[in-house]
């Protein structure tokens, strides 16, 4: 908001510079973002918090000055221009709750034209342009009490006088802005006889409007129910500077004093002549009071701050705020609507006396402190990830609906109970996001596919993030999990080599997921061929810790891949981080080194292709062997000198015994028995 | 005796005769196999000329030819010669044998400034960094750490908060919210609420999380950013301890000579209320930086940070806790604001595009 240096100085006797002003109405809390020469003037840009209305005018920054020099507002209003009628029948209320105060003053003879020049010089100074006198003068008012007014051309309303109502649905009215707005039940409307001449609190009727030949006018000053502006307002679209005011809160006690400002203003410079006034004010302004035993005390017990009473009282009465004699109850002035509780008279006391003079204290010493249960194991995540070459990415947590069902989401995660599954925001402000993502994969491969944009070819991303779906329980709170999602796609980079040292496959992506859980204390994760729709068949794994499926891995499908236009495979990994915390970690059990040396055989086994390591490696120590201690995969082959859906693969036995060194011969007889067994069950034998 | 002296003459004569194009050998640019057969062609002459059947082993016979008075002298004649012979091949061989290591050690020469054999390390989120940093800091004063639901019930998101309904702040169009009428939460202070529930009171804590405002992205705005909250109740808890709380913190993470400043502000959840600024990183709160106008102050000298207050009764209340007995304060800031403000970083977008150009930046 805009405050004219110049026009301060009218309300208040000071010899602060403009840049003293500024600096002692940031202090107090009425930040000023700028200053801005205007001629003779300097234009003082003040951030209001949003409750201060009382402070978006010059006679409220007035006196917030008063409460930090020790003055007195200088009184700009004469006495004495109020003529009641008797009996009147000019306003009629129908809504005296939704329109606490209304004044009209009817003005006669005016003479529309331009504005002198010190009142174009003040208007122009904080950025408002000038119309005609009358206009100019209800916008000075406006600037210089905080009260909106609404001048009619009285010889344009129809049965010369005003209702005030509820509008009916659907009734019409075009407003100075030549729009024609289509009104509501909820809304309050200024009448005439026939119909809407404006909506009260936020805009006036064109057709009743101030023109150029305009003699009579009937200049209307009120005070509507805030909740009540701000729901016609938002309902509009339409904010004004009026609207604005009204619905954060004006001086329901000044209206006749604003009232009577503008009527001698346009007597003064419109040759007007004030005629009747009237003034219905129905919902009469109670004075609210807060007692505080002791405010000195409550000021240094909040702040620290030490205050003697009389400086507080004399503070918290330069803002109007007054005290009972004994100092213990503290009345609030019409225009402060943000004043409830003594806090609120500590934050006044506090912020006069000067938030710079509270030292800078540390609490008493406490407890320790403590990260969150599951962080340390996730920091380490994250290092373990970042070690392999992992970046960490965040994405929004809104994702397209076009992504809905393409994705297979981790375990347990959509409720079977619920019809609607996902999580939909009402409206969003990126095109299409309305879905709370179940998935982070479409956020990661959106930021892969950024990346090879970039002609960035070669890429491991991670994000540790929730993921949200709806949830049946009795309070119906979405179901909010921690997932953890990898993304690796094109070659092995070497530091400071320009060339990669190879393409990555689906082992980069089980790698590290499986170095990931192993940080976080998970070293027994199975794998085992699945089918996942977003993941290609045959390249596919279900993630399974402590017999409970967590996730899964593998190449993302070549259909999805093309909706990417990804040229390279992309391996994806998505598990529920939360389900893997909550495993309990296995404790160190230590076992004594042997003494004796190990023996070990190689050995190549061919067979069917589709005969998996793991069913091999199971084939293996299901049978018991106690000096059998280890089965290790080494190679696998395929091509060459094999038949089409054959593989050789190569893998490691490791023999030892803790009481003695083994002799080759019991290995060889072991050896033999473990390899026979090998192929009875699966059919394969060695290849040599 | 002068004889067998001849004779043994003869065979040096003969020797040198055979060695002469090797005594001055010049091996200046010849290559590695010349010198590697020329060191052969040597060793050759070694067997010849100092193996027993060489001649000057063939002489050690003449000994006993020579007059008895005279064999001692002829024998140590003989001696000396032999030895001649094989110190000259012996310095030959060296020599050779010299050139060649040195031409191996030539051969074998790395460049050590070819880069070394290193996978890419990856790289945190800067967001991720920041956090684990103030939250390093405050774990060391004493605070837990707490987080908690990102969608929330309008209780925890505005009631508890002190922002009833009809309230401003509630009604501007910031809030996202679920078709079934939940919100996102707009700030962390609704973990505040949460803790409180289940921790009671004293309590220390700080609450890093993500929130959300129907902000449309821009070079200043996202519709979803990290904020810190940081809450301590407890009896006797002032605002100096809150201006000395967020000193402290500031000041261990910018270093020691950072101070703050505390405007008055207002939230709904805090009275008194005040915006923190704390003395620029870079210029050290002159506004100037090598004498142009200082970027994150832009020239003020002040780095706007946050908004904090000591927490208000109507907060208290909602969680059973008296605030005749008990007062606390509580802090809040942005993380992408601040990291953007440190790393100067135009545009905030950048933080949730996830262009490894802009994460490997961050160590
Ligand atoms: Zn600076």
């Amino acid at each position: 908001m805009n405050i004219s240096y110049n026009w301060l100085k009218d309300l208040i006797d000071t010899d602060m510079t403009a840049d003293d002003v500024a600096a002692q109405l940031t202090r107090v809390g009425l930040a000023v973002e700028g200053i801005h020469p205007h001629h003779d003037d300097y234009v003082l840009d003040i951030d209001l918090t949003s409750n201060r209305p009382d402070c978006l005018s010059h006679l409220g920054v007035a006196r917030e000055i008063t409460a930090i020099t020790n003055s007195q507002l200088r009184i700009t209003n004469d006495k004495g221009q109020s003529l009641k009628t008797e009996g009147q029948t000019l306003v009629t209320i129908q809504d005296t709750d939704l329109c606490n105060r209304f004044t009209a003053r009817i003005i006669r003879n005016v003479k529309i034209g331009p504005s002198p020049q010190w009142l174009v010089d003040r208007l122009e100074a904080i950025g408002e342009r000038p119309i005609n006198n009358v206009a100019d003068i209800t916008n000075f008012v406006m600037h210089e009490h905080g009260q909106p007014m609404h001048s009619f051309d009285l010889d344009r309303l129809s049965g010369g006088r005003i209702i005030v109502r509820k509008a009916t649905a659907g009734e019409k009215i075009t407003t100075l802005d030549e729009v024609e707005r289509e009104l509501d039940a909820t809304m309050l409307a200024i009448c005439d006889v026939e119909k809407p001449v404006a909506i009260c609190g936020v805009i006036g009727g064109l057709d009743s409007s101030i023109t150029d030949s305009t003699v009579n006018v009937l200049l209307e000053v009120a005070y509507f129910k805030r909740e009540n502006i701000r729901a016609t307002s938002r309902k509009l679209g339409l904010a004004t500077e009026a609207s604005y005011r009204f619905e954060r809160g004006v001086d329901i006690e000044n209206i006749i004093a604003a009232s009577d400002r503008a009527t001698q203003l346009i007597c003064e410079l419109a040759g007007g002549e004030a005629d009747d006034f009237v003034d219905v004010y129905s919902n009469k302004f109670v004075a609210n009071a807060v007692t505080s035993a002791d405010i000195s005390e409550s000021v240094k017990r909040l702040t620290g701050l030490s205050v003697e009473t009389g400086e507080c009282v004399r503070i918290l009465n330069a803002l109007g705020i007054t005290a009972s004699d004994d100092n213990k109850s503290f009345t609030f002035p019409s225009w402060r609507h943000d004043i409830a509780i003594e806090e609120d008279l500590v934050e006044e006391v506090a912020r006069h006396a000067g938030y710079e003079n509270i030292t800078n204290e540390l609490p008493p010493a406490y407890g320790a402190g403590e990260y969150q249960r599951s962080e340390p194991r996730k920091k380490r995540l994250r290092e373990t990830l970042a070690d392999m070459g992992f970046d960490e990415a965040i994405t929004y947590s809104f994702i397209d609906t076009r992504h809905d069902g393409v994705f297979e989401n981790v375990p347990e995660l959509l409720d079977e109970q619920v019809e609607d599954k996902y999580i939909t925001l009402q409206d969003s402000v990126i095109d299409g996001a309305l879905r709370m993502r179940p998935s982070i994969l479409p956020g990661l491969l959106d930021a892969v596919r950024l990346n090879l944009n970039f002609q960035r070819r070669d890429l491991k991303l991670f994000e540790i993030g929730k993921v949200f779906a709806a949830h049946a329980g009795e309070d119906n709170l979405p179901n909010e999990r921690e997932i953890l999602t990898i993304g690796v796609t094109g070659g092995e980079i070497s530091e400071g080599k320009a060339v990669i040292v190879r393409e990555l496959d689906l082992y980069d992506a089980k790698g590290a997921l499986e170095a990931a859980l192993d940080a976080v204390g998970v070293s027994n994760a199975d794998f085992t061929a699945a089918e996942v729709k977003h993941l290609r068949i045959g390249q596919t794994a279900a993630v399974w810790v402590d017999g409970s499926r967590v996730g899964y891995i593998g190449r993302l499908s070549d259909e999805i891949a093309a909706g990417y236009k990804f040229k390279q495979p992309v391996y994806v990994a998505e598990v529920d981080l939360q389900a893997i915390l909550d495993i309990a970690t296995i404790p160190i059990a230590y076992r004594p080194l042997s003494k004796y040396p190990a023996i070990t055989r190689d050995v190549s086994l061919l067979g069917d292709r589709n005969v998996s390591f793991s069913a091999i490696r199971d084939a293996v120590t299901e049978q018991n062997f106690e000096l059998c201690r280890k089965v290790s995969f080494v190679d696998v082959y395929e091509g060459k000198g094999l038949q089409e859906n054959e593989r050789s693969i190569t893998i490691r036995l490791e023999y030892r015994s803790d009481e003695r060194t083994l002799i080759e011969d019991e290995v060889e007889a072991l050896h033999k028995e473990i390899l026979a067994h090998l192929e009875q069950k699966l059919a394969i034998k060695p290849r040599f | 005796m002068s004889e067998e002296r001849a004779r043994v003459e003869a065979v040096m004569t003969a020797f040198l005769n055979e060695f002469a194009p090797y005594a001055g050998l010049n091996l200046s640019g010849a290559s590695l196999d010349d010198v590697e057969s020329k060191l052969r062609e040597v060793a050759e002459l070694k067997i010849r000329h100092t193996g027993k059947k060489s001649p000057i082993s063939g002489a050690m016979n003449l000994v006993g030819k020579v007059a008895p008075n005279e064999r001692a002298g002829f024998g140590q004649f003989v001696q000396s010669v032999q030895k001649d012979i094989a110190a000259k091949i012996d310095r030959v061989e060296k020599t050779l044998n010299e050139i060649i290591t040195n031409a191996k050690i030539e051969s074998e020469r790395l460049d050590v400034t070819l880069p070394g054999r290193r996978p890419r390390t990856g790289h945190l989120h800067p967001i991720t960094i920041l956090r684990q940093k103030i939250e390093d800091i405050f774990v060391s004063m004493g605070y837990a750490i707490e987080d908690d639901r990102e969608i929330e019930t309008d209780h925890y998101n505005f009631d508890a908060l002190n922002i009833p309904e009809g309230h401003p702040a509630r009604e501007s169009q910031d809030t996202f919210y679920t078709t079934q009428g939940f919100a996102l939460r707009s700030q962390t202070s609704t973990v505040q609420i949460r803790a409180m529930e289940r921790r009671g009171v004293p309590i220390r804590i700080i609450a890093p999380g993500k929130v959300f405002r129907r902000d449309t992205p821009d070079m200043t705005h996202v519709p979803m950013f990290h904020q810190i909250e940081g809450l301590c109740v407890d009896k006797g808890i002032t605002m100096a301890h809150l201006k000395g709380t967020v000193t402290e913190w500031l000041k261990r993470l910018f270093g020691e000579d950072t101070v703050t400043r505390f405007r008055p502000s207002y939230f709904p959840f805090t009275e008194p209320s005040a915006e923190f600024d704390f003395s620029c990183f870079k210029c050290h709160g002159t506004g100037k930086f090598e004498s142009d106008r200082c970027r994150p102050c832009k020239g003020s000298g002040w780095i706007e940070l946050g908004g904090s207050g000591m927490v208000h009764p109507n907060v208290l209340r909602a969680v059973g806790v008296d605030p005749t007995v008990y007062s606390g304060f509580a802090f809040g800031f942005g993380l992408e604001r601040m990291t953007a403000l440190m790393y100067s970083i135009d545009d905030i977008r950048h933080m949730f595009e996830n262009d490894v150009r802009f994460l490997e930046q961050f160590k």
